[in-house]
């Protein structure tokens, strides 16, 4: 065979092979496409007299963008919505108008936004058995008109799958666009970014306790990495441990009292856990390997983490006395950043697929893993507070980016400014 | 068009170098700067790019101590200035194998010229920084880098430098060199870098 032969034959394989990792890039499917969302019209809402119109709007604007964002319930469209002639003194008949335009359920009540409070007063109607699903009297200052649209939002969505909604979730994460690794906060849909701290150092990692009341990251500020607390409602910064080494990958257990990290000195880095009230740091593992990236698991009892031992990275499991350590991947020649789901059977971790990070999903019960491969590399995937979907970041634009699955399982772009990384996802801020 | 297939070929064979991290074992330029540089985006890095490894590995490290002057009177030898003493370059960085921590004979060499001119210049105290490429993931890179400025901070103690005199911080992947996204900015990155914080 010629040279040139046998180049072509060689390169022929190339095609085959990364059609064979390239499928389509989809992550979690909650929901398959064309399946129906329960459809929601928003019916009168009318502001009593007197109200600022204003409050009520911005009440009324974040009900709507969650309905039309959110992946089980959907805001009939306003074409549908033009048809329905309501007549104020036949409900009923107004009722089966919604139903007949492709309406499942009828949200309609009144507002109040008067003396700095809004109140708003609605009833659900389920348009196929005519009964009142829901109905709920929701007060709040009037600044925080979003967040009680958000509330509702949320009550709608467990109303309809026995879940919290994800509309007041947010993340905090890692971003650059200062000139300096910040952490920084935003909602859920990537609006209302916040940034946090302003050390002009480097901050890495952070993570959330389970109540969202606090949040726990590592940075550069003394000159080397340590592990501090921070109140993102008050601003106040703790430190939680200064042990020789990195101080890294904070994770905190289910009932949010202790904190397990990385550290360790002379150049070793082991699994230590504190109480986040402070005291000596307990040491977990103490193979002369690099142990980081510890994951505590949702039942409290165990912690994935990351070890070298074996050569290169590879996920490990222990209980949280540091016992019974048993590695987890084997398939992969690189596995870090485990991410356990909200049910305790799955892992998200990221690994290597042809020199480049990919996100993969490893079932606890059956051992199966599951890697989606996607544009550019993919990395430090979280999940979303009620397990149905995933974030990561990638850098398939260029530049590190945080993206949020869709009910589909289709990612989408979250952040653009800077470089924006180190996602955790917390059901709400307190 | 064959030209254009073997360049296909050569980055699909880098691609898969990349890929198998473990068996990292292909060798590595000894005398680092003498790579030519890959364009602009390198060229930042390329600034600050220590001096030729060649020059320091060159002196002979073992007839060194007894000789030099005691560490008060070579001190006054030296610039005044710390940013200017760190400026001089008296002490080489040392490189690296991708995930490695394990001092290479280059390194050995150049720990070797650094240990004995630490050994010289006893009042002498330095930070060595642990840093790494962008491949593996930030806080896996950041306990790696802690593990090679402890690799370098062993040697030399082995050497005969005071341990008292040496501090360690890993930087991971946080302060890279070069900041391109290819080979020839990652080997400038997996690193050990010397500050000199007092003299």
């Amino acid at each position: 065979m010629s040279k040139l032969a046998r180049l072509l034959s060689i390169l022929a394989l190339f095609p085959a092979l990364r059609l064979g990792v390239a499928q389509e890039e989809v992550y979690l499917k909650v929901t398959t496409p064309g399946v129906q969302r329960v459809v929601i019209a928003l019916g009168e809402l009318p502001l009593l007299a007197g109200g600022d119109p204003l409050v009520a709007s911005r009440f009324l604007e974040a009900l709507r963008s969650d309905l039309r964002q959110s992946a089980v319930m959907s805001l009939l469209s306003e074409e549908a919505a033009r048809l329905v002639e309501v007549d104020p003194k036949n409900a009923l008949l107004t009722r089966q108008r919604y139903r007949s335009v492709g309406a499942h359920f009828l949200l309609e009540g009144n507002l109040i936004a008067s003396a700095g409070q809004l109140v708003a007063e609605v009833r659900l109607f389920d348009l196929a058995s005519g009964e009142v699903a829901y109905s709920r009297r929701l007060q709040a200052a009037a600044p925080l008109a979003a967040t009680m649209a958000h509330t509702l939002a949320n009550e709608l969505v467990r109303l309809l799958t026995g879940r919290t909604g994800p509309f007041l979730s947010r993340f905090a994460f890692i971003s650059d666009r200062s000139g300096h690794k910040e952490v920084f906060l935003m909602r859920w849909d990537g609006s209302e970014v916040q940034q946090l701290t302003n050390h002009k150092s480097v901050a890495l990692a952070p993570a959330w306790s389970p109540a969202g009341d606090w949040l726990v990251f590592t940075s550069f500020l003394s000159g080397r990495p340590q592990l501090y607390s921070l109140r993102p409602t008050e601003g106040f910064l703790k430190p939680i441990s200064s042990l020789p080494g990195v101080n890294s990958s904070a994770t905190l257990s289910p009932d949010g009292t202790r904190v397990a990290f990385a550290a360790g000195d002379g150049g070793n880095t082991d699994i230590y856990v504190v109480p986040v009230t402070g005291g000596t740091p307990e040491r977990l593992t103490s193979s002369s390997a690099i142990e980081t990236q510890p994951a505590w698991a949702p039942n409290g009892r165990q912690i994935v983490f990351t070890s070298s031992a074996a050569g290169s990275p590879q996920l490990y499991i222990m209980d949280v006395e540091g016992t019974n350590i048993r590695r987890l991947t084997f398939a992969d020649t690189f596995a870090d950043e485990a991410a356990w789901a909200p049910d305790g059977v799955r892992l998200a971790y990221t690994t290597l697929v042809e020199g480049r990070f990919q996100i993969a999903i490893l079932d606890l019960r059956t051992m199966t893993r599951t890697v989606v491969a996607g544009p550019g590399n993919n990395e430090s995937p979280c999940w979303s507070p009620d397990g149905s979907t995933l974030a990561f970041v990638s850098d398939r634009t260029g530049r590190h980016q945080i993206y949020v699955t869709d009910p589909e399982g289709i990612p989408r772009q979250l952040t653009s400014e800077g470089s924006n990384t180190s996602p955790a996802w917390v059901a709400s801020v307190r | 068009m064959l030209r254009r297939l073997g360049n296909i070929l050569v980055i699909a064979g880098l691609a898969a170098g990349a890929l198998d991290l473990s068996a990292c074992r292909r060798p590595k330029p000894v005398v680092a700067p003498e790579l030519p540089p890959s364009g602009a985006a390198t060229s930042a890095g390329a600034a600050t790019a220590p001096t030729p490894l060649a020059s320091t590995v060159r002196e002979e490290p073992t007839v060194a101590t007894a000789e030099l002057p005691e560490g008060a009177v070579a001190a006054q030898e030296l610039p005044a200035d710390l940013a200017a003493l760190n400026q001089a370059g008296y002490l080489a960085d040392v490189y690296f194998d991708t995930n490695k921590h394990e001092l290479r004979p280059d390194a050995r060499q150049a720990l070797a010229a650094n240990a004995s001119w630490l050994r010289a210049h006893r009042t002498v105290r330095i930070l060595v920084e642990g840093h790494c490429d962008e491949r593996n993931t930030e806080e896996y890179n950041l306990a790696l880098g802690w593990r090679r400025a402890h690799a370098v901070k062993d040697y030399l103690v082995s050497l005969g430098v005071e341990a008292s005199r040496i501090e360690t911080l890993s930087l991971g992947e946080e302060k890279p060199f070069a900041t391109c996204h290819e080979e020839s900015c990652w080997w400038q990155n997996r690193r050990a870098h010397f500050v000199i914080t007092a003299r």
